[in-house]
């Protein structure tokens, strides 16, 4: 049956080839998202936390965790003591 | 396709608000629409906004009713992912388009927006529908109101891993699918191809892209919708919630140095009315507005300005020179005080650049055999303006909306108005 629901993905396949770039990206995401899940099984952190434990740039720091939490891997917690960052953890139903 | 009908009353080429008024009132009168949208999902720009002003009503909420009365209408087709590849006169009421239909790799009549396919695509990449504040598969309904609310395939970012066609329970996903470029027949064509947001990178002295904590109005629209891509409205820079935000108004309008002398019409008011969300959103923060002049020239809007100015807002009559970045993500805003003639520098720790709005003119490349005329900045040019402002140069198509020029939302649709009028005139003739 499964094997049947692949078809026309084959038929595509003739036609064209996955770019270099592509690979690339997926590569980088999966790479992103291992840090970030990496970082998070310590506890909740806050994105400037992240990047730290990560060596991400902020800004990459945010734009990963907010896919993820998009996507269900990242969930939304308490926000810290100053009223400025809000914490991130892991999401315990995946 | 089967039972294709290719002849209809009348071609509208764009399904922002002013293409759905138009075909909507067209389809009222019982003409036969086809309406083209190169986008996934009718709505335009209007579809992503937070609220309106100045009213603050919800724009999703006024929106989509009219979206769904378009998609239903029986005389109204819809293309989206489409293109209008070439329109040629044949005589009067007589018009051949050749249209380019996309494929979305699902099967419309199958897919049920059920986003299945979406957690097991492998690929994530800037979702052009949140501003790129955020990422998106591969596989993706384009956003949660889109209408048709159905999935596509970006195929150009596709893994071709075939995931999505194992986890897809209706078997929608059809790679299968070819470009499809067919000839129509119309009696007459409306234009409503909207406009275009103007790109901050273009004026490097703001530092948009380099300093992370700079957005656009546009981007800033999707912070507060309620279809947010982040969980509240933060810096993109870091995640912080911003407490002291700057706007910069006529980014790209009012400019020469950029060759856009013109206003856009909106930028004071969008800007007035997110900087009232945001002290709502933000109760702590303090909103700055940076402006030359303020027009709040509609019914109601010097008293929204009014409002703004009561809750806080701090209007500065001044022009932003340079904008620099500290090491802590906040922004220098080195200005030009027009009330004291001094230069000063001001630190927030966010600003959004209020954008311009460009004439979209890419449909000038669409008229084979008369050329649609353009005015001095390139929007579609009016021959009648004031007496029969929907009249092109071209008899038998007519403009709606901000394809004519930089305009709000309850201007579109008068416009829409008046464009849906001349075409029901101009077919009503050969009846």
């Amino acid at each position: 049956m499964a094997g049947e629901k692949q078809r026309t993905v084959k038929v595509m396949k003739e036609k064209r080839t996955v770019s270099d770039e592509v690979k690339a990206n997926i590569k980088h995401y999966n790479k992103m998202k291992k840090l970030i899940k990496e970082a998070l099984k310590e506890g909740p952190k806050t994105i400037p936390e992240i990047a730290r434990a990560t060596e991400l740039p902020a800004h990459e720091a945010t734009y990963y965790v907010m896919s993820m939490r998009k996507y269900g891997d990242v969930v939304t917690g308490e926000i810290d003591d100053m009223d400025e960052y809000f914490y991130y953890h892991l999401n315990q139903k995946n | 396709m089967e039972n294709e009908v290719l002849t209809y009353d009348a071609l509208v080429v764009g399904g922002g608000i002013a293409g759905e008024e138009t075909a909507l009132n067209l389809a009222k009168m019982d003409y036969k629409v086809l309406l083209v949208e190169k986008e996934l999902s009718i709505g335009g720009k209007m579809i992503l906004l937070s609220k309106v002003f100045p009213t603050l009503d919800c724009a999703a909420c006024i929106t989509t009713p009219k979206v769904s009365e378009t998609a239903r209408h029986p005389n109204i087709t819809i293309f989206t992912g489409s293109e209008v590849k070439g329109i040629e006169k044949k005589g009067e009421r007589n018009f051949e388009a050749r249209i380019l239909r996309n494929p979305r790799y699902v099967k419309e009549d199958a897919c049920t927006g059920c986003q299945e396919c979406e957690p097991v695509c492998p690929v994530v990449v800037k979702d052009q529908y949140q501003f790129d504040l955020v990422g998106r598969k591969a596989v993706f309904v384009p956003f949660s109101i889109a209408n048709p609310r159905i999935a596509a395939i970006d195929i150009e970012n596709c893994s071709l891993c075939g995931a999505c066609e194992k986890a897809c329970p209706s078997d929608a996903i059809d790679f299968s699918q070819e470009p499809e470029e067919k000839t129509y027949q119309f009696k007459s064509v409306v234009v409503a191809t909207g406009y275009k947001l103007f790109d901050p990178i273009k004026m490097p002295r703001y530092g948009y892209g380099k300093h992370k904590n700079i957005i656009t109005s546009m981007q800033m629209e999707r912070e507060l919708a309620p279809t947010r891509p982040f969980n509240t409205i933060l810096r993109p820079g870091d995640g912080k919630m911003p407490d002291n935000l700057a706007y910069v108004l006529c980014t790209g309008s009012r400019d020469h140095t950029v060759g856009n002398p013109i206003c856009s019409q909106v930028c004071c008011m969008y800007s007035i009315k997110q900087a009232q969300l945001l002290m709502g959103a933000l109760p702590m923060a303090d909103v700055t507005i940076y402006y030359l002049h303020i027009r709040s020239f509609g019914k109601g809007f010097n008293e929204f300005y009014e409002t703004a100015k009561g809750m806080g807002v701090e209007f500065v009559k001044g022009k932003i020179g340079k904008i620099s970045e500290k090491e802590n993500g906040n922004l220098i805003l080195r200005y030009d005080d027009i009330e004291t003639g001094q230069v000063k520098e001001v630190e927030h720790d966010m600003v959004v650049l209020s954008v311009g709005i460009l004439a979209n003119d890419e449909i000038g490349q669409v008229f084979k055999t008369q050329k649609l005329e353009f005015d001095d900045y390139r929007y579609v040019k009016q021959i009648d303006e004031l007496k029969r402002p929907a009249m092109t140069n071209i008899d038998g198509v007519f403009v709606a909306g901000a394809a004519s020029g930089p305009m709000d939302i309850p201007d579109s649709i008068l416009s829409a108005g008046s464009a849906s009028s001349e075409a029901a005139s101009y077919l009503a003739e050969v009846e």
